[in-house]
């Protein structure tokens, strides 16, 4: 009995170090690469591609004109773009603020955006995509959300990537900013670092890539001919990524400091939580939809597996935290199986190390400067922080056993846009019916 | 959001600011151009260079390998605790006391593991364990090679560091044999190999494995430590100007400390970290259980005296088989660090060279325990900063001497070989004063101990309470039949476990003492606390030898206790 404990105790902490090591592997990826390889083309071409926006907006009322005004102002010509506020018949607040802000910019002689609001259910972000898509006009529809700051370059970059590369799909960086203003923050801020600007080159260049919910760009043909949004999906832009993936359809990464969509982190932690808990859940439901089985080769597929299926692992690390404090302070085991135990506690530390440094890169990355009472949160913050994401987990899988499929909305500050933002007027969610 | 923001200037700026990072200062640029020069690929001329002396480090060091040097005590006791890893499921076949960092016999009991006859497959089973050194010295050797090459920007460098590592007896007599410095030697070498790879590989990994590499090496020897600070200047050097240089930075102390810290995680896991009580008195033993930080804190303060006081190993061992390394390598050193420190960007790898043997030098010279093989390490470090020098030297000629130096290079490397003064490969013979080829050629003396264990098989029961040194040991206990009851002489003083549970600090409680060379002499010195003085009670007054065999200065015997 013993041996088979030991067994079992040596075949997890194994397998627990060797996703780690995995996992930091992809963290790390893209500073293994020529730095060239995911930068933005320092030289653009002169705008030929025109880009419908769509703006799908759900209780944002607090910063829809500000995103509306600074798609419109972006350093692309004016005809080249079409703006779609995307929104549910019942929001009316929403709809006025975009109206509002339509009319204001028609006296400046902008008659490019327009608002699309679809009355039937249910109301998520898939379906008001859907709901939109035959509106879009132009050659490539791309998607922002209600409180994205874009980079006015986007579109010159995005135009000169496709025409380059002759790619007809490209995910630029989405980035949080807002590092300082909670105690998870500035580990949120770093999973989106090295999501973006690492782990996403790596499943692009596999060819398995789960995309990002913005800052993704699409050929309007392509997209019509796939069919759009999975709108039972919660995270259809993961499911998304691996149909194109499927079709054997070239994505390219764009993740450039200088011109990435600046974003924030969830105001409070029932948000985070909401919000963490909506994201795993939805890899849950993609993967038991088997979208991954279709891509070309097996290495794609269980890349795609193991992406798609980590929430699951991640809420057993949950699980086996407790029991491996337990053990730690309470059970006598041979040495040799101690130590091997103890691999996966120093890979925990790797990962520490690494978002310490993390921080300072992305700190100096975008002209920030991260104090040593920063680095001291985070390392407060940590374990506490791998907690909350293995009980998101854990709680979306309970979930997805139970059948609950509600779309759990995350409100928006601006906290990103620093005091001159408009404010929030409330943090209130909705769940929508869609389930 | 206007161009003029400052939030769109900043970061555009600091990636500005990268880019020119990673183009380099013009300082580094000719570093990077000088190194790139020396990475591109071998090359015909490279590629036959490196075959030759990867074949000159099989002869001299395989030809022979069994029979000369005569087996170690070290090589034994590490044989050993290979041995034991295999067997017993544990670090030591006695007490393990934290004399060294297990990492060294852990790899030997890999390689005992992997072979087909395990300790048995090349007949004595120190062979099996200088087979591997042969491995590791082939593995060296290229490792020196390219270090030099991509060091020097050209091809001399590392012909006269390698040819100097193959053939200089200093280097031959030390490195066939079992010890824990070679393989160390091994591992700090690819340490720094790791960090001088192709530029195509970004730093980034290269970082972490050669942080790995270095952490192995600590926990073979624990003395390379030593070596610590010229690494990781040679890392920040390599990763300077790079995107990944604070994660290559900190992949490689992660990797380095994750190795080192399996050791003081061990000790802290068995109970032994710090001693019963905290007791640290350098006066007496801590009784109750062993302590690595009381192991570590006794090495420290051991003194014996300078390496440079009379009749220590620089004169006794090292001066008498390669005074040319030494004195070579003591002036390259310097004429390197003189170099390296003027001019660290474009003297880099001076500095690197002349840092790596000083450090070593140091460690030698600073007046701790210092046993004879310990100068392994500084072998291919003076032999690394004399193709340095040379290079440079030959470089700094005008053509025509040049010219003349391509033809006087290689002479002066046949007549080190072929003068009896160098020893290289033929010596005087003492007696005769006739030429003859250096003993590590020409000398058979390990069929002596494998004649005294065919003696012990051939008259001794199995049963037999024996007092035996260590290069014995594995093949009493591993052949058939075993003879378990034997026990090295030094665990059967210093011990508790064997001397007063085994042998009850008696000498009627012992049946053979087992001599090799020099382990009577070894007896008495270590018999400071009394604690040898039953053995050499049975054997000075109470045993009578059975067998005896010599050659030249080598005596073994066997005595029988009469009681």
């Amino acid at each position: 009995m013993h041996d088979l404990f030991y067994a079992a105790l040596v075949f997890f902490s194994v397998l627990v170090t060797i996703q780690s090591a995995y996992t930091l592997y992809l963290t790390l990826y893209t500073w293994d690469r020529p730095p060239a390889e995911a930068r933005a083309p320092e030289h653009f071409l002169p705008p030929r591609l025109s880009f419908t926006v769509m703006l799908p907006a759900r209780h944002e009322e607090a910063v829809i004109a500000t995103t509306i005004e600074r798609v419109v102002r972006a350093n692309y010509p004016a005809k080249l773009i079409q703006v779609l506020v995307v929104c549910s018949a019942d929001d009316d607040g929403t709809i006025a603020k975009a109206q509002e802000k339509i009319q204001a910019l028609r006296r400046e002689g902008y008659g490019n955006v327009s608002v699309v609001v679809f009355n039937d259910k249910p109301i998520n972000k898939p379906h008001g995509l859907n709901a939109a898509l035959p509106s879009a006009t132009n050659d490539v529809v791309t998607i922002f959300d209600a409180e994205d700051d874009i980079h006015p370059d986007i579109f010159n970059i995005v135009n000169t990537v496709m025409e380059t590369e002759h790619v007809k799909v490209v995910q630029a960086g989405v980035q949080l900013m807002n590092f300082e203003s909670t105690w998870y923050s500035a580990l949120n801020v770093l999973e989106y670092f090295f999501w973006f600007k690492s782990r996403l080159h790596y499943h692009a260049r596999k060819g398995a890539i789960t995309l990002g919910g913005n800052t993704v760009f699409f050929g309007r043909s392509l997209l019509m001919s796939i069919g759009g949004w999975d709108e039972t999906n919660l995270t259809e832009d993961a499911d998304i990524g691996l149909r194109l993936s499927g079709t054997g359809e070239k994505i390219r990464v764009v993740y450039d400091d200088r011109y990435v969509t600046r974003e924030e982190t969830p105001p409070s932690l029932g948000q985070f939580i909401k919000q963490r808990t909506r994201w795993s859940q939805g890899f849950i439901q993609t993967m038991r939809k088997g979208t991954w089985k279709g891509l070309p080769t097996r290495r794609q597929r269980l890349l795609a597996f193991y992406t798609l299926s980590f929430p699951i692992f991640q809420a057993l690390l949950g699980l086996y935290f407790p029991f491996s404090l337990v053990t730690m302070f309470s059970l006598k085991v041979p040495v040799q199986i101690a130590l091997i135990s103890y691999l996966p506690v120093v890979m925990l530390l790797a990962h520490f190390l690494i978002s310490v440094v993390g921080l300072r890169e992305f700190t100096a990355a975008h002209g920030l400067k991260a104090t040593r009472a920063d680095v001291i949160r985070l390392a407060f913050a940590w374990l506490p922080y791998q907690l909350v994401l293995a009980y998101a987990a854990a709680r979306a899988v309970v979930r997805q056993a139970r059948g609950i499929n509600n779309w759990e909305k995350t409100a928006h500050v601006g906290a990103h846009r620093g005091p001159s933002s408009e404010p929030a007027e409330d943090l209130k969610e909705f769940v929508d019916d869609a389930a | 959001m206007t161009p003029r923001d400052p939030a769109v200037v900043r970061p555009g700026a600091a990636a500005g600011a990268v880019s020119s990072l990673s183009r380099g200062t013009p300082a580094t640029t000719r570093l990077l151009g000088a190194a790139s020069a020396a990475q591109r690929s071998l090359g015909r001329l490279g590629l036959v260079a490196l075959t030759f002396a990867l074949v000159c480090g099989l002869v001299t060091h395989g030809y022979h390998l069994f029979q000369y040097p005569l087996y170690s005590t070290d090589e034994g006791i590490y044989i050993e605790r290979a041995w034991a890893v295999i067997r017993e499921d544990r670090l030591s076949p006695q007490t393990y006391f934290y004399d060294h960092a297990p990492g060294g016999w852990l790899q030997l009991a890999v390689w005992e593991f992997l072979l087909p006859r395990h300790f048995e497959t090349f007949g004595n089973p120190v062979n099996s364990g200088r087979v591997l050194m042969l491995l590791v010295h082939l593995a060296s050797v290229f490792f020196l090679f390219e270090i030099a090459r991509k060091l020097s920007g050209g091809l001399l460098a590392p012909m006269i560091a390698t040819f100097l590592f193959n053939f200089s007896p200093l280097a031959v007599y030390y490195q066939r044999m079992m010890l824990l410095d070679n393989l160390m030697v091994f591992w700090v070498l690819l340490s720094i190999y790791l960090l001088l790879l192709l530029r195509r590989r970004a730093v980034l990994f290269a970082g972490f494995w050669s942080g790995l590499a270095f952490g192995v090496s600590v926990v073979t020897k624990e003395n390379a430590i030593f070596f610590a600070p010229t690494i990781f200047y040679l890392l920040y050097r390599r990763a300077r100007g790079d995107p990944s240089r604070r994660f290559a930075i900190t992949l490689w102390m992660f990797a380095a400390g994750a190795i080192i810290s399996a050791y003081f995680l061990y000790a802290t896991l068995k109970g032994e970290l710090s001693p019963p009580q905290m007791d640290f008195s350098l006066t007496h033993q801590p009784q109750g259980h062993v302590s690595l930080l009381y192991e570590l804190w006794y090495q420290v303060h051991r003194n014996q005296g300078t390496v440079f006081n009379h009749g220590s190993f620089l004169y006794a061992m090292w001066l008498p088989k390669d005074k040319y390394l030494l004195a070579g390598g003591t002036a390259a050193m310097l004429i390197s660090l003189y170099l390296g420190w003027r001019n660290k960007k474009r003297n880099l790898g001076f500095l690197v060279a002349g840092t790596l043997a000083l450090e070593i030098a140091f460690y030698l010279a600073r007046g701790s325990v210092i046993l004879d093989f310990y100068v392994i390490p500084l072998i291919p470090m003076f032999a690394l900063c004399i193709g340095l020098v040379a290079d440079r030297a030959l470089k700094a000629l005008p053509s025509p001497l040049a010219r003349v130096a391509a033809v006087v290079v290689p002479a002066l490397a046949a007549a080190l070989l072929l003068s009896p003064t160098g020893s290289y490969l033929l010596t005087h013979d003492p007696q005769t004063g006739k030429l003859k080829p250096n003993d590590v050629y020409y000398l058979p003396l390990t069929y002596l101990q494998n004649e005294q264990i065919a003696w012990i098989r051939a008259h001794v029961p199995p049963t037999a309470r024996i007092i035996s040194d260590d290069d014995i040991w594995v093949a009493l206990h591993e052949g058939s039949p075993s003879y378990t009851y034997d026990q090295s002489h030094f665990e059967a003083a210093s011990d508790p476990a064997v001397r007063n549970k085994i042998f009850g600090g008696n000498w009627r409680n012992i049946d053979y003492i087992v001599l090799s060379n020099g382990m009577k002499h070894a007896m008495i010195m270590n018999n400071t606390g009394g604690q040898e003085s039953y053995i050499l009670d049975a054997l000075n007054n109470h045993s009578t030898e059975v067998w005896h065999a010599s050659r030249g200065k080598v005596s073994l015997a066997i005595y029988k206790v009469q009681k």
